[in-house]
């Protein structure tokens, strides 16, 4: 049945019967869709094709693929989008805020009760977390003009916890101490 | 000094590394190398490990963290050399409830509940209206299995089988391991030891040495190779409290069960490698999400 099969493929026969069934539809068949690919022809009328392992031209496939871990940023002067190194440490402030593994400032936005109630936190705190709750909450009520505003800090977790949305306040803050 | 040790031997860490490394594959098979021939015994150059910060530079700001090497050969604790574990994982900030939502998750996750009630469909009988919706003086009731009713079904009960499945979000796995490997290195409970390459297949062996060590009562010994060899596999048969694990089925459930964490030192490397790369890994976003059950 298969080698019967096999032959009724090969024969001009069936050929001319896929080109006619083809040919059926009335929609132009489009580029580079079934209808219109060339059928599979004998092993051998293709070209030989050598098999190598590690060729050098692998190297420009490599360029291509996505590195596996977060690379280091490039060293520049200035950087168009606002973006900085870290520079501090932490030595000096006794609280050091480590950047996130793309390299930004660890500093969201918490929305809740359908954006009613806005509370920004900042991450990834390590060290005196008190004395960088002090510098963060004089940050945000000198940007309002003196208006108190409420923090909370979650020590074992490392974060801090400050009411309202001043998430640019605090990464402009965070940013211009080095951190 | 010991910063000085490992400043000076950097140098010549790496041949060291390279003899040490799978030893321990090739099970009783003594393979000496000429070095160590030449070399009288006791006076064998310090296996020093330090930290190649190159590839992950450590996020923690806490100051690496270094272990001893022991030795398994011998029940009498010698120290080996020394190994400079990355603070990221072995220092990392102890959280706590982390650690708690691991445990709940390990817990929860292969849990199946069979408690079962009865409906009042499903309660034998009750297919009759007792009695005549009039003229009783009775309250009317069309089943005796109605909840209503002693021996009746019950309404809201316990069906089964109810699966408790669910997965934690990737990075609190992640998390949850480095946060236990630090708390048991800060709570002295974790040791690193050459190989897992002990002498005779004695059980008594392993409880002197853990005795001798103050290790235990229960020991977890995790080897980077999940084919342990045949020595220690026999001595920790009988004992219940010893157990054997590959590194790629560390858990913070296990780690928490046994007492003490013993971990060879291409345990801790694999550890370490694994780990470090998951926290800097750049398509991290690609392992939020729900948790999908075909991801081949």
């Amino acid at each position: 049945m298969a080698a019967s099969g096999k032959a009724l493929l090969g024969s001009s026969l069936c050929q001319k019967l896929t080109q006619f069934t083809r040919n059926l539809y009335s929609q132009p068949a489009l580029l580079s869709s079934f209808r219109s690919s060339r059928q599979v022809q004998e092993l051998e009328k293709y070209p030989e094709v050598e098999v190598v392992a590690n060729p050098p031209e692998w190297r420009f496939v490599e360029r291509l693929l996505p590195p596996e871990t977060v690379p280091q940023p490039v060293a520049q002067k200035d950087y168009p989008s606002g973006w900085r190194p870290q520079t501090e440490d932490g030595s000096k402030a006794g609280y050091y805020v480590a950047r996130t593994k793309n390299h930004m400032v660890p500093v969201y936005l918490q929305t809740r009760f359908r954006g009613q109630r806005r509370i920004t936190v900042v991450r990834r705190v390590q060290g005196d977390i008190w004395a960088l709750e002090k510098d963060l909450r004089s940050a945000v009520e000198k940007s309002r003009n003196g208006k108190l505003c409420a923090t909370r800090v979650n020590e074992l977790s490392g974060q801090i916890h400050i009411h309202g949305d001043h998430v640019d306040v605090l990464r402009d803050y965070l940013k211009e101490r080095g951190f | 000094m010991l910063k000085n040790i490992l400043d000076k031997s950097r140098q010549v860490v790496f041949p060291v590394a390279r003899t040490l490394t799978r030893s321990s594959v090739h099970g009783n098979v003594v393979n000496e190398s000429p070095a160590a021939v030449a070399t009288p015994a006791g006076t064998k150059t310090p296996l020093i490990l330090p930290q190649n910060y190159g590839e992950y530079a450590p996020v923690s700001r806490n100051t690496p963290r270094q272990a001893w090497i022991e030795n398994t050969d011998a029940v009498q604790e010698r120290k080996v050399g020394l190994i400079e574990l990355h603070p990221d994982v072995f220092a990392a900030q102890p959280r706590v409830d982390i650690i708690q939502e691991n445990v709940e998750w390990q817990r929860k996750y292969r849990y199946v509940s069979f408690a079962q009630t009865k409906t009042r469909a499903e309660v034998r009988g009750g297919g009759r209206k007792p009695w005549p919706q009039k003229g009783m003086g009775r309250a009317r009731h069309g089943s005796i299995r109605s909840p209503l009713f002693k021996g009746g079904g019950v309404v809201h009960g316990p069906r089964s089988p109810t699966t408790h499945f669910y997965m934690l979000p990737f990075y609190k796995r992640v998390l949850g391991l480095t946060s236990t490997l630090s708390v048991k290195l800060a709570q002295d409970d974790l040791h690193i030891i050459e190989n897992v390459d002990i002498p005779t297949k004695d059980g008594q062996f392993l409880k002197d040495l853990i005795a001798e060590r103050n290790w235990g009562p229960s020991v977890l010994i995790v080897d980077e190779d999940h084919m342990f060899p045949a020595n220690i596999c026999q001595a920790t048969d009988e004992l219940g409290y010893v157990n054997l694990m590959p590194s790629f089925g560390l858990n913070v459930y296990s780690m928490l069960k046994h007492d003490t964490l013993v971990l060879t030192v291409a345990a801790v490397k694999h550890l370490e490698q694994r780990l470090l790369y998951q926290l800097n890994r750049s398509d991290a976003a690609s392992k939020g999400g729900k948790f999908k059950l075909d991801q081949v």
